[in-house]
């Protein structure tokens, strides 16, 4: 019972985590139609960016997040219309060319990681690591319980930045239709590069905290962008509230199978599940727009 | 109908092809057994990349999954050819094609349903599962994979590979330009609901299709497996495999018939230089990535539309040839 | 761009149009279209069925490129500019069959017309919009779940929002119950007494009669007659290219 206490509170706390991977995702999605298969090699690369950050600057991750976000969305403002610009070209198949864009990053990413940091898995070290919590059976590390909390508060800032104010408005307003968009006067080449540069920061923040519980190497990515995946299927490619759900599913399948199967199963059942959840319902359990 | 082409163009192509392959088969003779293998992985490559443009660039359904199929080949030849059961290398190379075939169209049906994007996630997610299945069980060896007995014969695995290679180029070429089932699925590709409407069984063409392709990935798995003698769940269900293919379709011109054996020669050839020169691969990794990125800005018909009247790679060979 | 060209004072009118052409491949759907559309104006397009009324208002709205002529909003060339960018400088359209962001509410629907303008006023003008309109009973409800004819309206509405000073209608009442023919007759009063210009694609020859000052005959991708809705009645030309048709 205590066993299976501690397993569903690390696959909730895993999960709100999940939901802020996986949230830019879908607004990406929802927006500039394109899956980013990139989305894991910007989790990778908060990591490493978390890892230096410390290293160098002795910058605690939970500090160092900021700028991270900052840093990421930058980046991300800058490819914005370049995958805009793929994606609403006249190739034969712009949404295939599109993904054969963002798997180059990936590979570029991944590769890029590999080359210069090999192999090895660097961790990052918080004040917050290995201090708990006890309550009654189950013990809380810190460190996950702020991550989540960290996580939750980059999603709901999301969440208020969709739906509290007017940028929000001209990225739902895309999100339904591009061109009735550009007809009530949005930019929508312009919106689509923000839309970009949120969805890398907050990602890279999400590797952040991450890096910190886990540890980074250039291999996770797969990982991650497979998890991405799974959270957004699940929910309903582009359903940005849907993610709520779907994140706290997928962490709470890990922590299960993790517990009572064994880790080295976790992934093949994840897998598996993600390809069977595909098969059956393509459009997603939870479908619900932006 | 399929318009028969003119007979000047047949005997030019056969002349090439006649050329080609003369040129081929003495070539052992003129080099040395490190650039051989060099050799040998193009036409191993070039192979994989033609059976993957089979599905990617005539039906237009971009798998990430192929590995799956060339890491199914080369574990049939590999368990098959343990020290307990004994059998030779060419009695499991039908096995091989027999299960990855099997496998293609058991999943095909219900994963061709989905289109684009969600096809190309599922194919993924199916080939990591295999390669996570791969490293649990017992029968694979897991992560500490598996020896087959070596035959260190570069000249057998070169030839061994240029008959396979030719023949896949000639059966493709012919198949998919030459016949119906090419014009049915360059029309699904183009435009599925009309391809039904001209009463194409769009999901049995596609599903051969698939089939067909995951067929020649596994044959060509098999060989990599006997030619290298250790496989692991990496090695021959990496990712990596499933990026190279591809990395040279796209680079050589998709949808064309021998765009992906100039995307593969290219890339494989630059791959070895890197090996040679950094004594690792870990910097051909990050430009592959480039390279598609770059591809798909700048050329999205690939290399093969550089070539003079080789728009969409029709008969590449043949022009080319008519210049010299 | 010749300078000759440039000598040409620029025009006043809120919209003027001149030597549009756009061909499709073989076919040239808009053929020569010059108009010009005074302030306050309400000019009906008519013609038969493929006469390029709905390519003239693509074109003018930026959402084909126009491949020959000119299109002046207020004053300023907007030829070749993007569908945004001449919708910020004061363009407006409806469809034919409306297009409204199916699936967010209706309320969101008005807001989201007015992202590039009064966004601080937006929530009040949704409210006066959604009374004027008589749809405030569903706007909470998403746009998709409106009757066709509450689409129009809120498409309409979604202009209202904008305060644009010329407003292309594409079949605004066609189809619509009695009651929100009324509605939006009512609402397009009311927004041309506040100062916006009209150009309207109508089949609708009461409504025409009712709400235009002027009328445009298009067949064939040209204009073949211009004049009051007397006038053209009475048009040989327009029986032959329009009416004749018809009937």
């Amino acid at each position: 019972m205590d066993v299976l206490l501690q397993a569903l509170l690390n696959g909730i706390l895993i999960g709100g985590i999940l939901i802020c991977l996986t949230v830019g995702f879908q607004l990406t999605f929802g927006v500039l139609h394109v899956i980013d298969f990139a989305v894991g090699g910007w989790v990778m690369l908060g990591g490493y960016a978390a890892y230096w950050a410390s290293r160098l600057l002795g910058l605690d991750p939970f500090i160092s997040v900021f700028f991270i976000f900052v840093v990421f969305a930058g980046i991300g403002c800058a490819l914005g219309p370049l995958i805009y610009h793929v994606r609403t070209s006249r190739y034969a198949r712009p949404d295939l060319m599109a993904l054969a864009f963002t798997f180059g990053l990936f590979i570029m990413m991944r590769g890029g990681a590999l080359w210069l940091w090999s192999f090895d898995s660097r961790s990052v070290d918080s004040v917050l690591s290995g201090a708990s919590l006890s309550v009654g059976p189950v013990t809380i590390p810190l460190l996950r319980l702020s991550a989540f909390g960290m996580a939750l508060l980059l999603g709901l800032g999301l969440f208020v930045l969709l739906y509290r104010t007017r940028f929000g408005m001209a990225v739902r307003a895309v999100a339904q239709n591009r061109d009735h968009a550009g007809l009530m006067g949005v930019d929508v080449k312009r919106v689509s590069a923000y839309v970009y540069g949120i969805y890398t920061g907050i990602t890279a923040s999400a590797g952040v905290l991450l890096a910190t519980i886990y540890s980074v190497n250039p291999e996770v990515g797969v990982r991650y962008t497979l998890f991405a995946f799974f959270v957004a299927v699940l929910a309903g490619l582009g359903s940005v509230g849907g993610v709520l759900v779907a994140g706290l599913i997928l962490g709470l399948v890990e922590s299960l199978v993790g517990t009572y199967v064994g880790t080295r199963y976790s992934l093949l059942v994840v897998f598996a599940t993600l390809y069977l959840v595909l098969l059956i319902s393509p459009k997603g359990i939870l479908r619900r727009g932006i | 109908m399929v318009s028969k082409p003119s007979r000047r163009r047949l005997v030019a192509t056969g002349l090439a092809l006649v050329a080609g392959t003369a040129a081929l088969t003495a070539l052992p003779a003129f080099i040395d057994p490190y650039s051989l293998r060099i050799v040998t992985g193009v036409l191993m490559w070039a192979g994989l990349a033609c059976a993957w443009n089979i599905v990617g660039g005539y039906a237009g359904y971009i798998s990430f999954g192929h590995s799956a199929f060339f890491g199914i080949g080369a574990y049939v030849t590999g368990i098959l050819m343990q020290s307990g059961v004994g059998m030779p290398f060419l009695a499991t190379l039908p096995l091989g094609i027999l299960v990855a075939v099997g496998v293609a169209a058991a999943i095909g049906g219900p994963t061709m349903r989905l289109r684009g994007a969600y096809f190309a996630i599922a194919t993924w997610a199916f080939a990591e599962m295999l390669m996570q299945l791969a490293t649990v069980l017992d029968i694979t060896g897991g992560t500490g994979g598996l020896s087959l007995p070596a035959y260190l014969n570069e000249f057998f695995f070169y030839y061994t590979m240029l008959v396979v290679a030719l023949a896949v180029y000639l059966g493709a070429w012919y198949l998919l330009e030459r016949t119906r089932f090419g014009y049915r699925l360059k029309a699904l590709r183009d435009h599925e609901p009309a391809a039904e409407a001209v009463g194409i069984h769009t999901t049995r063409v596609k599903v051969q299709a698939f089939a067909l392709s995951a067929g020649i990935t596994s044959l060509f798995g098999s060989i990599y497996a006997y030619w290298v003698t250790f496989i692991d769940p990496r090695s021959v269900m990496g990712p990596e495999i499933t990026d190279q293919m591809v990395v040279m379709v796209l680079l050589g011109g998709l949808g064309t018939v021998w765009g992906p054996a100039l995307g593969a020669t290219v890339l494989w050839v630059t791959n070895r230089y890197i090996w040679s020169e950094f004594g690792d691969t870990a910097i051909y990794l990050p430009i592959l990535g480039l390279i598609i990125a770059l591809i798909v800005l700048f050329l999205p018909n690939g290399l093969i539309s550089l070539l003079p009247g080789g728009r969409r790679g029709h008969g590449v060979l043949t022009r080319l040839l008519r210049k010299l | 761009m010749p300078a000759s060209r440039d000598a040409r004072p620029q025009p006043r009118s809120p919209l003027v149009v001149e030597g549009a052409v756009k061909h499709f491949g073989g076919v040239t759907a808009v053929d020569g279209v010059g108009l010009e559309v005074a302030s306050r104006e309400v000019v009906g397009v008519i013609g038969p069925n493929g006469s390029g009324k709905s390519t003239l208002f693509n074109l003018i709205a930026g959402m084909l490129a126009l491949d020959e002529g000119r299109v002046w909003l207020d004053g300023r060339e907007v030829t070749g500019l993007p569908a945004w960018r001449i919708a910020r400088a004061g363009l407006a359209r409806t469809f034919q069959i409306p297009s409204l962001f199916d699936n967010i509410s209706v309320r969101d629907n008005l807001l989201a017309a007015a992202v590039e303008g009064d966004w601080k006023g937006a929530p009040g003008r949704a409210g006066e919009v959604l009374e004027m309109l008589e749809i405030g009973h569903v706007a909470d409800n998403l746009a998709s779940e409106l009757s066709g004819g509450q689409q129009k309206l809120l498409e309409f509405g979604r202009v209202c929002m904008r305060d644009p000073s010329v407003i292309l209608l594409d079949e605004a009442t066609a189809g619509v119950h009695p009651k929100i023919r009324r509605i939006m007759l009512e609402a397009i009063r009311r927004v041309r007494e506040a100062g916006a210009t009209f150009l309207v694609i109508e089949h609708d020859m009461e409504m025409v009669r009712e709400t235009c000052d002027r009328i445009v005959v298009m067949d064939a991708g040209r204009v073949v007659v211009e004049g009051s809705f007397d006038e053209i009645a009475d048009n040989r030309e327009v029986r032959r290219a329009y009416l004749g048709r018809r009937e």
